[in-house]
């Protein structure tokens, strides 16, 4: 069954020809022309993946996703105008899996599309790993502390897997990039800081000093 | 400096004013008192002429007594071939030889001598006898007056010229205050103090020029306000445009590479005319990122992320990424800086490509490394070379060596590369040869 996307996006060239290409990659897509209808439409279907313009009327992009994370861990790709590099850094710690910036080809935002979902859908490989009083499943893509299950999105997931499966490795965010985002060239490290800190505010007693994931200055991150 | 000019000018006028003036009464003074001198003794003279018959030439001794006794000079007397002297000490030897001379020839006449350190006025006349008369009137008191007065004079003259120096220079100082005062504020306009003024005192000539600079100051401010605000606006519009212009060439760049994975199936009548489309789509693409860049960092809104970065493995991976690799060669070794590797990237890969589109088919060397004033990279080629007048003017937008020829590129790219590299704190070097090639230098 093909992919269920949702597309926001206001600009109705934009949206269409967007539609047309995500279509042509084999992706179904739902279109919406602004906020409010977007999130409606999210709230009445099952999507995959949502592509979310920030500049909407009624209802911006921000607010749409802080109302989808609420409670969905549904994967987000934010188009952004380049210029709004601030929109970037709001987007990301709203909890956007990656982002777009505009004018941008079509084969680009299908390969981000695709990258965030193979991230929630290819199988990990690997057992259970027992970590810092956490038991990370990676066949059941599920994370639990005792009997409490902690939700993340498939970019968190993926973060936490790759830093816990090697404990006191230290891991540069060129090399995260790589392997949760699958950017192999110059890829935004502001994508790996803003989901570091939004998985140490699930995962982590005191956010503010981190236990289980520690930055290494100038560096990178490990875990423990 | 002038308050030292004007203080010694003043000083010297009052100083020459006031030696002429002193210089002037004492002699005045000095001419008068010698006169009233000669009048007085020649009188006494005359009458002691006039006693001397009475006891000559039988009584010289007794005519020096009545002399004597009349007191105020004393007397030499020579007759019949002597000389008598009174008591004061004073002999023919003491008479000058012209008075002498003049006395032998019948006549009164007077000359002034010192006798001992003593000023005295001779007074000689002859007498019926054959007998020559000579008077002795001490000027001592005289002269001991004028030196008083001279010494008086001179005092009063150096006291004068002091507190004629002083004056001159407090007058100087409260002269030029209102100058010290304009030049301050200059200094402060210089520094951009743009609100600086002048306090308006008075009517006098300052109080008009501190008017005036306040004017020009006033005009001055307005203007760089009035330009700044029109810069602002300048670049404002720009980033208004290039924004605007974002939404639809979103539409033409996804419709562009809808139509480019569809050329295959098109008519020839319209593939050809598809396929520029697409290339000027992302030539238009490419000119308002570049703006939208441009705009940016000029109105010093982008920020640095900065992490260790090394310049080797960062240059071979854009040379990677952008399919250079074979045209281009790379020398150098590991060298780690910490900066923002995005920001590198523009800078690096807009020299680089300058240079494989400008360079001429000898390839393209770039150099990485560090040297005594910092990391660097360097892209040479071997191209046409750069004429030397448009050296300075290459990182200035839109700005093309040569009008004729309408490159790839937006005209932006060596300006929006400048201005990153000025962000990392780093500046570029160009070094051209016309015939030999171009080198540019990005310095960090």
């Amino acid at each position: 069954m093909d992919e269920q996307l949702l597309l926001v996006e206001d600009d109705a060239s934009i949206r269409e020809v967007a539609t047309l290409g995500l279509e042509q990659a084999g992706f179904a897509v739902t279109s919406a022309g602004d906020g409010r209808e977007g999130l409606i439409q999210f709230r009445q279907g099952h999507f995959d993946l949502v592509v979310l313009d920030v500049m909407l009327p009624s209802l911006d992009g921000f607010e749409i996703l802080r109302e989808i994370r609420k409670d969905s861990q549904a994967p987000v790709v934010m188009l952004t105008a380049r210029s709004d590099l601030h929109d970037v850094v709001v987007g990301l710690e709203l909890g956007a899996d990656d982002y777009v910036t505009k004018p941008f080809e079509l084969p680009e935002l299908v390969a981000r599309i695709k990258a965030v979902l193979r991230r929630s859908t290819a199988e990990p490989e690997g057992g259970v790993i027992a970590a810092g009083g956490l038991e990370i499943d990676p066949a059941a893509f599920t994370v639990r502390r005792g009997d409490e299950e902690i939700a993340l999105t498939a970019t968190e997931f993926r973060l936490l897997l790759e830093l816990a499966r090697h404990p006191k490795q230290v891991f540069t965010r060129e090399l995260l990039l790589e392997l949760v985002w699958n950017y192999d060239y110059l890829g935004d490290s502001r994508l790996v800081d803003a989901a570091v800190q939004r998985l140490r505010g699930k995962i982590e007693e005191d956010p503010k000093e981190p236990k289980l994931i520690r930055t290494v200055r100038g560096v990178g991150y490990r875990f423990g | 400096m002038l308050r030292r000019r004007l203080t010694v000018a003043f000083a010297l006028a009052v100083g020459v004013s006031a030696v002429a003036l002193a210089a002037g009464s004492y002699f005045v003074v000095r001419h008068n008192l010698l006169k009233d001198s000669v009048t007085s003794s020649a009188k006494q003279s005359r009458q002691n002429l006039q006693v001397a018959p009475r006891y000559l030439p039988d009584q010289p001794a007794n005519l020096l007594d009545v002399y004597n006794g009349i007191g105020g000079f004393e007397t030499v007397l020579v007759a019949g071939g002597q000389q008598y002297s009174g008591v004061g000490g004073v002999g023919l030897r003491q008479v000058p030889p012209e008075l002498r001379k003049l006395v032998r020839d019948g006549k009164l006449a007077y000359q002034r001598t010192t006798v001992a350190g003593t000023h005295y006025l001779v007074v000689g006349g002859p007498s019926d006898d054959e007998a020559q008369l000579y008077f002795f009137y001490s000027e001592q008191g005289l002269w001991h007056e004028l030196d008083v007065l001279r010494n008086i004079l001179l005092g009063g003259g150096a006291l004068l010229v002091l507190l004629a120096a002083l004056a001159g220079a407090v007058i100087a100082r409260e002269a030029l205050r209102p100058v010290a005062r304009a030049s301050e504020a200059a200094h402060s306009l210089a520094e951009g103090l743009l609100e600086t003024r002048l306090p308006v005192e008075g009517r006098d000539e300052f109080g008009a020029w501190a008017q005036a600079f306040n004017e020009m100051a006033g005009a001055l401010e307005a203007k760089i306000a009035a330009l700044s605000a029109a810069q602002a606006r300048e670049r404002r519009f720009t980033a208004d445009v290039a924004h605007e212009l974002r939404t639809p060439l979103t539409g033409l760049v996804g419709e562009a590479s809808l139509l480019s994975e569809h050329l295959e199936q098109m008519p020839p009548e319209s593939r050809r005319p598809a396929e520029l489309l697409i290339a000027d789509v992302g030539r238009l693409r490419k000119l308002v990122e570049d703006l939208m860049e441009i705009s940016r960092l000029q109105a010093g809104a982008e920020s640095v992320n900065a992490e260790p970065v090394d310049l080797a493995s960062l240059t071979a991976a854009i040379l990677r990424a952008r399919g250079w690799s074979e045209r281009v060669s790379l020398d150098g070794e590991e060298t780690t800086v910490t900066t923002d590797p995005r920001r590198l990237e523009r800078i690096v890969a807009n020299l680089v490509g300058n240079a494989v589109e400008h360079g001429g088919d000898d390839g393209v060397a770039v150099r990485v490394g560090r040297d005594g004033s910092g990391a660097f990279v360097e892209v040479a080629d071997h191209g046409p070379g750069i004429p030397p007048e448009h050296l300075p003017h290459l990182f200035e937008r839109f700005y093309k060596a040569d009008p004729s020829r309408t490159g790839r590129g937006s005209g932006l790219g060596l300006a929006i590369a400048h201005e990153n590299a000025l962000l990392l704190g780093g500046e570029i070097d160009v070094r051209s040869e016309p015939g030999e090639g171009s080198t540019f230098t990005l310095r960090l």
